[in-house]
């Protein structure tokens, strides 16, 4: 699992999506993650005492598996250059098309 | 695996559990475009909860919903 930056993640995950175009998925998972790198000691101390929650995310595509870290100040920046990067590679679905109304109405 | 077949449902839902556990709960999205299928998972490790669609339209929901978590995830209110 390789660790990145929130730039270096966002650039390889966009090459995830282009190489599973033809076959294959991407997934990708998000969890709330508060710091700690060490295990839970055992007397109920939490791991971390004040802990500043932070977003892990992950993702994966045949046998390429990427993740990042994103802090409290770069989730504006990440979350809105992620939704860019989701609208521009999810477009293989289907388009339904609305029935008219007003041309059914006028008729 | 329990599919919630309309999104509203779903995303109200998911985010009952996401509050009620913030930090075992994580989401999940798998996108395939050879089949056209996305697919939305949220589970705290007691419950899971689905939502599939083929419908471009329901892309934009997912993303803003997914910004609401990510943003409520890096932040410290509960």
């Amino acid at each position: 699992m390789v660790l990145l930056t929130n730039d270096e993640f966002l650039t390889e995950l966009t090459k995830l999506f282009q190489k599973a175009r033809v076959s294959g998925s991407v997934t990708m998972t998000m969890k709330r993650y508060d710091g700690r790198t060490k295990p839970h000691p055992r007397d109920g101390t939490p791991a971390v005492p004040n802990p500043k929650y932070k977003c892990l995310i992950r993702a994966q595509s045949s046998s390429k598996k990427i993740s990042t870290v994103v802090d409290q100040e770069d989730v504006e920046k990440f979350s809105t250059a992620y939704t860019n990067l989701l609208k521009t590679s999810v477009n293989g679905l289907k388009r339904l098309k609305k029935p008219k109304k007003k041309a059914i109405a006028a008729q | 695996m329990t599919f919630i077949p309309n999104w509203e449902e779903f995303e109200r839902s998911a985010e009952m559990l996401y509050l009620r556990d913030p930090i075992n709960t994580r989401y999940s999205m798998k996108y395939s475009h050879s089949k056209g299928v996305f697919l939305v998972k949220i589970t705290d490790n007691k419950k899971c909860l689905q939502y599939k669609t083929e419908v471009q339209q329901d892309v934009r929901k997912v993303d803003k919903f997914i910004s609401n978590l990510i943003r409520h995830m890096a932040s410290n209110d509960n």
